[in-house]
């Protein structure tokens, strides 16, 4: 536990404030939140998303949620004391890394003390202590009928065809609808085949990643913890750290859009509009200095002229081409090295398997994509 | 009468007793041994021989014996930034045959498991066919289907180790692969019930997932040998495996084999998504990049002796055993080398040989106690041999993170223990 987190927790057991005590104003504090809800659910059945569900936080011991997959951190600094009241959570949202060490929240903190009070306040408000709170549960009780009968509903539609069709050979299935097409198929090409109509600026999208994005992928794309670097890395794929980003690796323009519109923000896909994808990628670009104008609009007129730096730089498999492959001889079988065998590396030296002793704090290199 | 049926209350400290005694009989490295009156596991009557054990249906979905309780999937927590887009591994150094338990299989996801009611699953078939169609899953289980045993890698497995050794267990340098028998419909009979337009080449499954995944497939590998799957090893998938419908794309990397498959789209060029251009491309050291690297090459690994499985019974019979498995078909030949790869030995096939499916080798020594150097060659019916990590190395530099399929050393030491290395 660092220094700060051990005043913290003396400091406030002293203290001993109510939970309740919050000085901001929660309507404000809603507006705030949306740079948390990419990863946090809080109100009636919110579930643990990226980061855990925010219910009854006020009041609740650091890494307690149940559930929840924590980080060893948050865990030891529940263990330590730390409850979450407006002192602890107003320090955490501060700078989270400087209060819990190794904490998995990747999101780097809230800069001005009113919109600190402001989120505190709406959290507060669905607190079990606060009154707030309980004319929320109240509230929300009349949302479950509706959910039963659209469970009824879906089964009932989910009898097989009653009468099989013409066509086809097993006569299986039903024709799908204009409509269940357009809902599904949002897929984009390179060449602009799937874009729908619409458009955006460099401007709307900034603001629109300010709050969407920036959370995971940092203000200028930058990459908060190991959430993926957007922008920059140009020069940099013959390094020995390439730094694979839109601007300096991804081969097509269509594949931005395309995955932000059907996967982002991630937790919660598909709530963009079709505007706001246009100028979250026109924003993209402009990070990556492939548009140096703010007022830049990109639309689905102009979005084919736009290419990406690195589109040469994709080739065919050619792994067969290789030496190793390409020569098929039958492998050595006694005697094959000459010089004899060495052990020229050794994966004690870098001890980063999980459950070894000393793999707390200790990353490798690499990764899975 | 009731409460003769009870184990007495000495039955906790009998038992843990027992394992201390087990315990001890492991170090001891001979199982066998009688001690003077005799091992009292023999010449005592145990609790179990006395006492019932639970009747039927006390688990009405079995689950493996308390004593297995740490065989299972583990992850990598730095890896990754958060667990819903993230990967865990089959423990392979606690398995044999050649067949994952449903419940081990290795997950990889993008957007967290979704989890769907079957009566709610819908799969669409659109783009270049005569009549796009909705199916149902009970309109699904209406084809006609097929038993397949298939492996299923991703393509970053062993993804970690480009620059060198760094895990040590075979669950996490190579646990991202399981190999299950999938029952489901030929993806062509799904697609010609549409009418497949003589303009398609490609095919783009999607899932339902949050990720809504998605990837290019060439038609030619759609309509070859490809399975929309309900089932894994008889039952239904499980939900981190696609439940309840998902892609089988055999033998190609398994970032393709879409889970929640909910729709199909048929096209006349690949859509470059961003799972086949940002991720699963494979950058090279001229700085040019691989695309659509479908396949996945013959690899091997030895599974026992491994880091988390050490020899734990002194010199004498050994049992060296692993697996094999090549995108390309059967594996053919599997050699082994003790000695860091200086002299090879022809490894023994147990068990069936099926394209595309894990394979299991074993070779049977007599351990004279003294340092190992354990590799594993694989080379499948192509005649395709693994390569070394040098070999690999020199072809496309560090940086490719996916397809490493180079030969592993395990450095098994006087004590039985064993540790991820390299050698020259």
């Amino acid at each position: 536990m660092s220094k700060f987190l051990k005043a913290l927790v003396i400091g406030t057991a002293l203290a001993s404030l109510p939970a309740a005590a919050v000085a901001g104003d929660p309507a404000a504090g809603e507006k705030v939140f949306k740079k948390c809800a990419a990863c946090h659910a809080v109100g009636d059945g919110a579930k643990h998303k990226v980061g855990p569900e925010l219910n009854d936080v006020l009041g609740r011991t650091a890494g307690t949620a149940e559930v929840y997959k924590y980080s060893k951190a948050m865990i030891s600094a529940g263990e330590d004391g730390l409850v979450w009241d407006e002192a602890t959570l107003t320090a955490y949202l501060t700078k989270p890394r400087d209060v819990v060490k190794g904490t998995k929240m990747a999101f780097a903190g809230l800069r001005k003390e009113q919109d600190l009070d402001n989120v505190i306040a709406y959290l507060a408000t669905f607190s079990a202590d606060t009154p707030a709170a309980e004319e929320e549960q109240s509230s929300a009780e009349p949302a479950e009928p509706e959910t039963k009968v659209q469970t009824a509903e879906a089964s009932a539609t989910a009898k097989p065809t009653p009468e099989l069709r013409e066509g086809g050979t097993f006569h299986l299935g039903r024709k799908a609808t204009e409509d269940e097409v357009a809902a599904w198929d949002i897929d984009v090409r390179p060449d602009g085949t799937g874009l729908p109509e619409g458009s955006g600026t460099v401007a709307d999208g900034e603001v629109l990643f300010t709050d969407n994005c920036a959370v995971c992928h940092g203000d200028f794309g930058e990459g908060v913890g190991r959430w993926p670097v957007l922008a920059g890395g140009q020069d940099t794929l013959r390094n020995a750290r390439p730094e694979k980003t839109i601007g300096s690796y991804w081969p097509y323009l269509s594949t931005v859009y395309d995955y932000v519109r059907r996967s982002m923000p991630y937790g919660n896909a598909r709530s963009l509009s079709d505007d706001d994808v246009y100028a979250l990628t026109a924003y993209l670009l402009y990070l990556n200095d492939i548009v140096e104008d703010e007022d830049f609009e990109l639309s689905k007129d102009n979005f084919t002229e736009i290419r990406l730096p690195n589109e040469a730089n994709f080739i065919p498999d050619d792994r067969m081409e290789e030496p190793h492959y390409a020569q098929k001889a039958e492998p050595c079988m006694s005697d094959c090295k000459p010089d004899g065998v060495t052990i020229t590396m050794r994966a004690r030296i870098l001890d980063v398997t999980p459950g070894s002793v000393d793999d707390d704090d200790a990353s490798g290199v690499g990764g899975v994509d | 009468m009731a409460e003769s049926k009870t184990p007495p209350p000495s039955n906790l400290s009998r038992r843990s007793l027992l394992k201390a005694g087990l315990a001890a009989g492991a170090v001891a490295g001979s199982a066998g041994a009688a001690r003077a009156g005799g091992d009292p596991l023999i010449t005592e009557i145990q609790d179990w021989n006395r006492y019932l054990g639970d009747g039927v249906q006390a688990r009405p979905y079995g689950v493996p014996s308390e004593f297995e309780s740490h065989v299972v999937r583990r992850d990598v927590e730095w890896l990754t930034a958060s667990t819903e887009s993230s990967v865990n591994f089959t423990p392979l150094h606690e398995l044999d045959g050649i067949i994952t338990p449903n419940g081990l299989c290795f997950e990889r996801h993008h957007g967290g498991v979704a989890e769907i009611n079957p009566a709610e699953h819908r799969l669409m078939i659109n783009g270049l066919v005569d009549t796009p169609l909705v199916f149902t899953m009970e309109d699904l289980k209406r084809f006609p289907r097929e038993n397949r045993i298939y492996f299923l890698e991703c393509a970053a497995n062993s993804g970690m180790e480009w620059r060198g050794s760094q895990l040590n267990g075979c669950q996490y340098t190579h646990g991202m692969v399981h190999c299950v028998m999938y029952t489901g419909v030929p993806l062509k009979l799904i697609l010609e019930e549409a009418g497949i337009k003589t303009s398609a080449k490609w095919v783009m499954p999607e899932g339902a997932d949050a990720s809504a995944m998605t990837r290019s497939i060439p038609l030619e590998k759609a309509l070859d040998d490809c399975l929309v799957a309900f089932k894994m090893n008889g039952e239904a998938l499980r939900p981190e495996q696609g439940y309840p419908l998902r892609l089988v794309v055999p033998g190609w990397e398994g970032n393709m084999w879409v889970k929640w498959l909910r729709r199909i789209e048929v096209g006349d060029e690949p859509w470059h998504q961003r799972e086949e251009t940002s991720k699963y491309t494979d950058l090279l050291e001229s700085g040019k990049a691989r695309r659509f690297t479908w396949v996945m090459d013959p690899k091997s690994v030895i599974t026992s002796p491994s880091p988390q499985a050490p020899i734990s019974h002194g010199k004498g019979p050994l049992v060296i055993s692993g697996v094999a498995w090549s995108g390309n078909g059967r594996i053919s030949r599997v050699d082994v080398s003790t000695d860091g790869g200086q002299n090879w030995k022809t490894a023994r096939l147990d068990g069936p040989s099926l394209p595309k499916a894990m394979h299991r080798f074993y070779l049977d020594i007599g351990w004279d106690g003294s340092d190992l150097l354990l590799q594993s060659r694989a080379m499948d019916e192509n005649g395709y041999f693994q390569p070394t990590k040098n070999e690999l190395r020199a072809a496309r530099g560090e940086n490719s993170i996916y397809h490493n399929n180079s030969i592993q050393t395990w450095y098994v030491k006087a004590d039985g223990t064993v540790e991820n290395v390299e050698v020259s």
